[in-house]
């Protein structure tokens, strides 16, 4: 198991993609500097998670929930984080509520896939002449 | 996981309350090093304090205005095709690696749907963080190529970077 820790690494191409974004382009990390760069994040992540495993045994919870990680961030004096991650949550909640509206529809037709493209074209033929009406 | 009744408006005020207040007067300034930012009627916390931690002149500066700008982009994205919005979507770090490297840690074992979003959120903010005070020790020697002792000369500056000193060795001499 203790292996596997050296493995999980990031994609360097997802990192330099991080990095370009604030660095000017005529900068550059040496290659030595940008798998250095990876690992000090995946230490981040790892002490934040562990961190927030524990907020979680805290409130004697088996999963790691926002709360848990938002936290986790305060506790390690990462206080500037924590609106941006809530700004994030917001969204991604809203977000999630639109795919349930949208998923449940779809399923609760009860019709297949080829009478659901059946009507689809109704539709738009139906549109279609009333443009061509006008 | 719980459901969330609340429409979204409600929430998004419940949860940025704190940040709201904090929105409304955000002017970090460098005012001897004094940050003004507030926290609701709290005691003075100021979240922001950290910002620019062991830098001066126009480095601390440089990390101020970014997160300034961060701080200006929440604070803009009431409305829809905001920053923000496609953040969670197009997140860069993929969500499954995340979660092969917090479950390393044995005590980690169920992790909720939005956990490994919010990491490669935060873990993109310290990523760039970083990168920012890495450039600052280059550039201060005037190269464009960021070395591994910039990096190592960087963390120095702040102790939030306290939990790297096994990662990363200090002192490495400058190429």
């Amino acid at each position: 198991m203790a292996g596997e820790m050296e493995d999980v690494t990031l994609p360097r191409a997802t990192v330099q993609k991080i990095i370009s974004e604030i660095l000017d382009p005529e900068f550059s990390f040496s290659k030595e500097a940008r798998d250095m760069l990876i690992k000090s994040g995946i230490e981040f992540i790892m002490m934040l998670s562990s961190m927030a495993s524990e907020m979680a045994e805290n409130e004697a919870k088996k999963t790691i929930a926002s709360e848990h990680v938002i936290q986790a961030l305060q506790e390690l004096e990462f206080n500037e984080f924590v609106p941006f991650l809530q700004k994030i949550l917001v969204e991604f909640k809203g977000s999630q509520k639109v795919k349930e509206r949208r998923d449940s529809k779809f399923k609760n037709s009860g019709l297949s896939e080829e009478e659901l493209l059946r009507q689809q074209e109704e539709l738009f033929r139906q549109s279609r002449s009333k443009l061509n009406q006008k | 996981m719980e459901r969330v009744e609340m429409s979204n408006e409600d929430e998004e005020e419940m949860l940025l309350k704190q940040g709201k207040d904090e929105g409304e007067q955000i002017d970090i300034q460098n005012n001897d090093g004094v940050d003004t930012l507030k926290e609701g009627d709290d005691e003075d916390f100021d979240v922001f304090r950290n910002v620019g931690q062991g830098l001066t002149g126009q480095y601390r500066e440089m990390l101020i205005q970014y997160w300034q700008e961060l701080i200006n982009e929440i604070e803009s994205t009431n409305e829809p095709n905001s920053k923000f919005q496609d953040d969670f979507k197009s997140h860069s770090l993929p969500l499954a690696r995340i979660k092969k490297v917090m479950k390393t840690d044995e005590d980690v074992r169920m992790i909720s749907a939005e956990a490994p979003i919010l990491f490669a959120k935060a873990c993109e903010i310290f990523i760039t963080e970083l990168t920012m005070r890495a450039w600052c020790v280059a550039e201060s020697s005037k190269r464009r190529t960021l070395q591994k002792a910039d990096i190592a000369e960087a963390l120095q500056k702040s102790d939030m970077f306290d939990f790297l000193i096994d990662i990363i060795p200090r002192n490495l001499p400058q190429q």
